[in-house]
């Protein structure tokens, strides 16, 4: 198995735990990563706001580097996942204006977007390309003893017609691939609740709350942390936890995983190597074992 | 007690646009069942009617001609002259106060082809315009901020009329379940049609005819009532109309064998024909043994011709009903339809500015004014033609508020003796608490419905309608033994079902009779027994009054002919 | 399909006799193809008449029976229950973030006020007599057509994540108002509709969860109109707010290298004028620079950033 993988900014800012992991984690399953040095930003919704089309040539462009690899898309973010899979669905929908964003990219990088490639998160390729089975059997250290709760965050379900979830109103892939791994699935009230990580600039007390409801449902629900397909959302979980909690007035201290560190340790990858002493909220149990 | 110049009660458009002519210089209330937005005139689909010439050379004199044949000659023509000339002017009007319609290439109104009109007269907003038109209104009641009292969600149980002057209303706040008498100067009421009495129908269940039935109890007659209009695209079972619009865009009718039968019943406007000869031909069809499904009892509305592109621009509403409530996609399939109770013709007669009569002979109640469906002026009289409904709320709304703006500074507010009102009121409620619970309220309005979709339907006859008699008759006397069992204040909705079985049971009792009595088929109302037109006997309309006894007595008087003379109908 | 037997697990709440809202479970017989709202109005004929619930048109166009079912807002009438079914339990509530005044009936009223926030009417100078219609091309009304097509059901209110923990939040359905006479050609009060929008509480503070389209039961979609609404408030030069300096933030870094510049970002959203803004910064730049999680100084960059700027370099000639 082979893929471009896509990193997108925060894994080369303030998330590159989440790449290491994702290495790692590959390495250890045999699936093959060639990086994509040459993908722009998707935009994450927001150049999308600015200008549809702008946004809509860099994606292009991305689709079509991967096109010219030969390989299907990785992505470490939903972020990254749903904004590629809305503007994939958004040019297959209009074929008019997709070639009007081909013109545009040809003219800019000589390059074109056929529809050939596909966009899949990391844990969809373990779920769908893998398989769960496959994974059970790699497992050398599963993660017994631990209640994690996924937070699946806004890209990964919404909208409904851009994921590949069963049910994307009750999904429950998460907490199939946490059950894999030997952990124990929590469910909670605000697991498919937006974190607040959008607003933090503009509305940083509405931010705080949403990502404060979330923390304080999965812990309220037994949680001894949280595990995200975004790392935009480990970010306002993670990183402004401590503001939250003064927000919120109580502690929460709850760690924030990035799916991929979850499967490179339970395929025994080394706590050490996965970078779990930069987040905030630091997983000792884990960093420990 | 509360207390404003004006009370209308109705939400939909003609309570709306009568409010908007009233608001800026009197003390204003609208009273609905519901929330304005939620209005029935919103689920009216393909369009409104006006002779503008966009994308024809329409006339004025043409639109009047239609509706006068269309209605079988029963219309009143005065009525229908001031519908028609009025039409372009309402229709400039509403796309002035910002009516998204659709458009032409050269960015004029849009105007599609309807049941009926000679002419390309319909105006639209894709098949959303009674939604558009409502939301409009609904806009409006913003601008004019809180000037226009609004109390949503109040039920209304009585109209107060004594020594022949209209003094105000009881409601009943279904937020609170409190009694309330909204005095009043004059009252408009808006309050829509009765079609809940059938089953298969496509009317909201806010269409009990509460209005018709608090001005029956309040001593006004009520006219024409046997004349229900049967829309001849209702979704299979569930009621639901899918737009005359659908057809106007090309849409064919086709039965079991894939036939378009309507060429054998109307030749020349084949499924543009008015909509009671096509909801006719339609359950002959089914009759015949030529309906499709394992029960031959629908036939089929076939779109497929007219591909994805224009069914998706010009009919989303009908593509969406169709996949949601009965899963089929109408690009690929043909859908299972079949006529639906749809629209009222009948209701409270008033005079061309929606002064509501007390006699046949011209008689006003003095403050009660009536536009809309619940009215009966008479602008449809026999049939309806499809747009001309919107049309007549608007219009008339507008007639009625403008009416009262020039009688109601000359009204004094006539006295209410309130605690009578009121004790009146409870009393009606309490006798359905009273019963002795052996009859269950949901099953006789359930029987009710059948009885009055299948004896009282598309077809008629004396036999069967002499059964219906007896069975409503028989149900009334059943209904005073159920038993509200919510006691509950807020929300009681156990208690708006009887109070709404009750008008049902009152008013399907005046359809029968109207019917029964009326022996000769005349648009709508079609008798086997009788299947042709007697202009002779019954170039007439029905007024039935309330008897002390709670029975009924039918009279009659003239229909208003203008210019034109009665005629054979062919389409 | 024969009958089929289903709980249904009802949200009940009756003010003058609980304290708090509690289920209660119908077991219930239905026939196939049956929808929510016939299955409750099934309920309240053979079980319960005291459930309240709301419902009139029954072909959703009049937007008054929005309940949640299995957690998120539908409309009763158009949802087929063998769409929902769960293990034999489907669960039916109010819709959210409106007070529940009985059962599945909540006071939708502050929901209807928020629309008067956005002016929900055409502002337009002509006359109140006019004698012919006013022009607009196809192409401008399809503009509209999408969020005209609300029927004010709160479904979008109701899932809404903003509303959740801000009821000053002026909420998806009135975004997609704003958005019906933004875009409407007849419109005269554009400039001052998105001057307005753009304000705190606003078209910027909505965080872009995607409930509100995934809920609307029309073609209304309102996050697509906040977004639309946004290009339009970005191009004509409203810039002065933290929602549109973001965007900046993202135009300028981004159409230079290719990739974010994390650092940079924040402090271009605040403002580089606002000192208290770029001081709430401070805490966690520090806390992340000791874990060593900040973003490198050195901003990253693609292979070929040329490219990219080639075609931010056409940024405005792109817009049209």
């Amino acid at each position: 198995m082979k893929y471009a993988l896509y990193t997108g900014c925060v894994a080369k800012g303030a998330g590159r735990e989440n790449l290491v992991a994702a290495r790692l984690a590959c390495e250890k399953l045999g699936i093959e990563l060639v990086e994509m040095t040459d993908a722009a930003c998707c935009g994450a919704g927001v150049i999308n706001e600015d200008n549809p089309l702008v946004a809509d040539i860099l994606n292009a462009r991305t689709f079509a580097l991967a096109e010219a690899q030969g390989l299907d898309i990785m992505n470490i973010c939903t972020t990254c996942q749903g904004v590629h899979r809305k503007a994939q669905r958004k040019l297959q929908s209009k074929p008019e204006y997709w070639t009007r964003v081909n013109e545009e990219l040809e003219r800019d990088t000589g390059r074109r977007y056929q529809g050939e490639v596909k966009v899949k998160h990391f844990y969809e390729v373990l779920l769908h390309d893998y398989g769960l089975a496959r994974l059970r059997e790699k497992v050398v250290r599963p993660l017994a003893g631990l209640k994690l709760a996924a937070f699946y965050g806004c890209y990964a379900t919404r909208p409904p017609e851009v994921n590949d979830l069963a049910n994307p109103d009750d999904p429950d892939e998460l907490e199939q691939l946490i059950e894999v791994l030997g952990a124990t699935p929590v469910r909670y009230d605000e697991r498919l609740k937006c974190c607040g990580f959008p607003i933090a600039m503009v509305n940083k007390e509405n931010s705080m709350q949403l990502g404060g409801n979330a923390i304080a449902s999965a812990k309220a629900a037994g949680a001894d942390a949280m595990v995200t397909p975004c790392p935009l959302c480990h970010l306002n979980l993670d990183a402004y936890q401590p503001e939250i909690e003064s927000q919120l007035g109580r502690k929460l201290r709850v760690p924030i995983l990035h799916i991929p560190q979850l499967v490179a340790m339970a395929l025994g990858v080394p706590a050490a190597a996965l970078r779990l002493g930069t987040h905030i909220v630091r997983p000792t149990a884990l960093m420990a074992s | 007690m509360y207390s404003h110049d004006v009370v209308i009660v109705g939400s939909g458009l003609a309570g709306l646009r009568a409010a908007m002519e009233l608001v800026d210089h009197l003390d204003v209330a609208v009273v609905t069942k519901v929330y304005p937005s939620r209005s029935h005139s919103g689920a009216a689909q393909g369009g409104v009617a006006a002779a503008l010439g966009n994308v024809d050379d329409d006339t004025v004199e043409a639109h009047i001609y239609d509706t006068v044949k269309g209605s079988d000659f029963l219309g009143d023509q005065d009525a229908i002259e001031i519908l028609c000339n009025d039409a372009p002017r309402t229709i400039y009007e509403m796309e002035h106060l910002g009516c998204p319609f659709s458009r032409t290439a050269d960015n004029k109104l849009n105007q599609r082809a309807f049941g009926g009109h000679s002419y390309l007269r319909a105006c639209f907003s894709a098949d959303r315009t009674g939604h558009a038109l409502l939301h409009t209104l609904v806009e409006q009641t913003y601008k004019h901020g809180g000037k226009l009292r609004v109390y949503s969600e109040w039920h209304m149980n009585r109209l107060i009329v004594e020594d022949g002057v209209c003094r105000g209303i009881v409601a009943l706040d279904i937020k609170t379940g409190q009694l309330e008498v909204l005095r009043a100067r004059a009252v408009l009421f808006a309050s829509g049609g009765y079609g809940q009495a059938f089953k298969i129908t496509s009317n909201a269940a806010a269409n009990t005819g509460d209005g018709i039935v608090a001005a029956y109890r309040a001593g006004v007659p009520l006219q024409d009532m046997e004349f229900v209009q049967f829309h001849p695209t209702g979704l299979y079972e569930h009621g639901i109309l899918l737009t005359e619009g659908a057809r106007g865009e090309g849409g064919y009718l086709i039965n079991a064998e894939g036939d378009r039968f309507m060429s054998r019943y109307a030749p020349s406007k084949m499924e543009l024909g008015p909509r009671d000869i096509v909801s006719r031909s339609e359950q002959t069809e089914i009759n015949e043994g030529r309906g499709a499904g394992p029960h031959k009892d629908y036939v089929l509305l076939d779109l497929r011709h007219l591909g994805r592109a224009k069914i998706m621009e010009r009919l989303p509403q009908v593509y969406n009903l169709a996949k949601d409530f009965i899963g089929v996609d109408c690009v690929e399939e043909p859908v299972p339809i079949q006529p639906t109770a749809h629209y009222s013709m009948g209701g409270i007669p008033a005079d061309n500015d929606c002064q509501v009569y007390l006699d046949e002979n011209g008689t006003h109640v003095t403050g009660f004014f009536a536009a809309g469906e619940c009215s009966c002026i008479s602008v449809h009289g026999a049939n309806r033609l499809g747009t001309n409904s919107l049309l007549e709320a608007l219009v008339f709304g507008r007639r009625a508020g403008k009416k009262m703006l020039d009688v109601v500074p000359g009204l004094k507010q006539a006295g209410v003796d309130e605690e009578g009102e009121l004790l009146a009121a409870q009393q009606e409620i309490e006798a359905l608490y009273a019963g002795d619970g052996s009859e269950d309220l949901h099953a006789i309005r359930e029987e009710l419905k059948e009885t009055m979709t299948y004896q009282v339907g598309v077809y008629r006859c004396g036999e069967d309608m002499r059964q219906a008699q007896s069975a409503i008759a028989g149900l009334r006397e059943r209904f005073r033994k159920i038993q509200v069992k919510d006691r509950g204040g807020n929300f009681n909705l156990n208690l708006i079902d009887a109070l709404e079985l009750s008008n049902m049971l009152e008013y399907a009792e005046l359809i029968v009779d109207g019917g029964l009595a009326r022996e000769e088929s005349r648009g709508a109302h079609f008798r086997t027994d009788f299947p042709t037109r007697d202009d002779v006997h019954w170039l007439k309309h029905t007024l039935a009054f309330r008897t002390d006894d709670g029975g009924h007595e039918l009279r009659y008087k003239p229909v208003t002919i203008t210019r034109f003379e009665p005629e054979e109908r062919k389409y | 399909m024969a009958a089929h037997k289903l709980i249904f697990r009802i949200q009940r709440f009756d003010p003058a006799a609980d304290r708090e809202p509690r289920d209660q479970d119908f077991e219930v017989e239905l026939p196939p193809g049956i929808t929510i709202l016939k299955a409750l109005n099934k309920i309240r004929a053979e079980q319960d008449p005291t459930l309240a619930l709301r419902y009139s048109c029954g072909s959703a166009i009049c937007g008054s029976c929005a309940v949640k079912v299995n957690g998120h807002a539908r409309l009763a009438c158009k949802t087929q229950v063998s769409d929902c079914a769960d293990n034999g339990v489907l669960r039916v509530g109010p819709i959210g973030n409106l007070e529940v005044l009985r059962d599945l009936v909540v006071d939708i009223d502050p929901f209807l006020e928020s629309l008067g926030r956005v002016k929900p009417y055409l502002v337009a100078e002509d006359g109140a007599a006019p004698d012919h219609e006013r022009h607009q091309s196809p192409e401008q009304f399809l503009k509209i057509d999408p969020s005209t097509t609300c029927i004010l059901c709160a479904a979008c209110y109701s899932d809404c994540n903003v509303l959740e923990v801000d009821h000053s939040f002026v909420g998806p359905a009135s975004l997609a108002k704003a958005h019906r006479f933004i875009f409407d050609s007849r419109d005269t009060a554009t400039f001052q509709r998105l001057g307005t929008i753009s304000e705190q509480t606003g078209v910027w503070d909505c965080t872009h969860c995607g409930e509100c389209s995934t809920r609307c039961p029309t073609e209304t979609k309102p996050l697509e109109r906040i977004e639309e609404i946004r290009t339009r408030a970005m191009a004509d030069g409203f810039h002065d707010n933290a929602g549109a300096r973001h965007a900046l933030g993202f135009r300028e870094t981004v159409g230079k290298r290719g990739l974010l510049d994390e650092n940079y970002l924040p402090a271009r959203s605040m403002g580089f004028g606002n000192l208290p803004g770029l001081l709430s910064l401070v805490p966690v730049g520090l806390r992340m620079l000791r874990r060593r999680k900040n973003p490198p100084l050195i901003p990253p960059s693609i292979d070929k950033a040329d490219e990219i700027r080639k075609t931010f370099a056409r940024f405005e000639e792109l817009r049209k």
